[in-house]
């Protein structure tokens, strides 16, 4: 069928862009661009698997796309908050942190 | 009618997805590193699921809705909190004219190791 050639192509595309994203996350110059290399290639994985759900036709690697979202979300907020504070997982206390931070 | 919307929605994700990409590749620093995360990107996922959405059944929606309100969400939480570490981190700003208006300059945190 001619419109799921269209998701095919959608999902090579994507592989190019998510192998130079995994590159990026390689050739980054401080641990914070890493994080945001990272990030981005979680989401190209996320795009190219909602495209590949469409050329099949079915749910299920939506649920991975889902499961991906959350962990993504979960890990980069660990780390930044590892990378700020040292403290990923309480409050941040002093002036100028957290609250309307 | 909707194969074809869902093919220009296909492109146009495609495009934006890879201004993303670019961005991550080109812009000096983080802190513009992060316009391109946390919006193209996002924009690109957003664009490229409710394409796969259009063809699909009520079980791929459902989950098209789900994803795409979750990282609507979550995003800009994360870019901020990155953007946070890395001011924190006294990560520089390469870019051009670029001004740190915060009026803080954060130090490292004191290491207890020795």
């Amino acid at each position: 069928m001619r419109h799921q050639a269209v998701f095919f192509a959608g999902v090579l595309w994507l592989a190019v862009l998510l192998a130079v994203a995994v590159l990026s996350v390689g050739r980054a110059r401080s641990t914070t661009e890493r994080l945001v290399a990272l990030d981005v290639a979680v989401l190209v994985l996320m795009g190219l698997l909602g495209l590949g759900a469409g050329a099949v036709r079915r749910s299920y690697p939506l649920d991975a796309a889902l499961a991906l979202a959350l962990l993504s979300f979960v890990s980069t907020l660990a780390a930044a908050r590892y990378l700020g504070d040292r403290r990923p997982f309480e409050q941040p206390e002093g002036p100028g942190e957290g609250g309307t931070g | 009618m909707t194969a074809w919307i869902a093919d220009v929605l296909i492109v146009l994700g495609l495009a934006v997805m890879t201004l993303g990409v670019y961005g991550i590749v080109r812009f000096p620093d983080v802190y513009t590193q992060l316009h391109a995360s946390s919006k193209a990107a996002f924009l690109g996922v957003s664009i490229l699921l409710v394409a796969t959405a259009l063809g699909g059944g009520p079980s791929i929606l459902a989950r098209v809705v789900l994803i795409v309100a979750l990282l609507a969400i979550t995003t800009p939480v994360a870019a901020h909190a990155i953007a946070q570490a890395a001011h924190h981190q006294g990560e520089p700003m390469r870019a051009p004219g670029a001004v740190d208006q915060s009026g803080t300059v954060r130090r490292l945190p004191q290491r207890h190791d020795g």
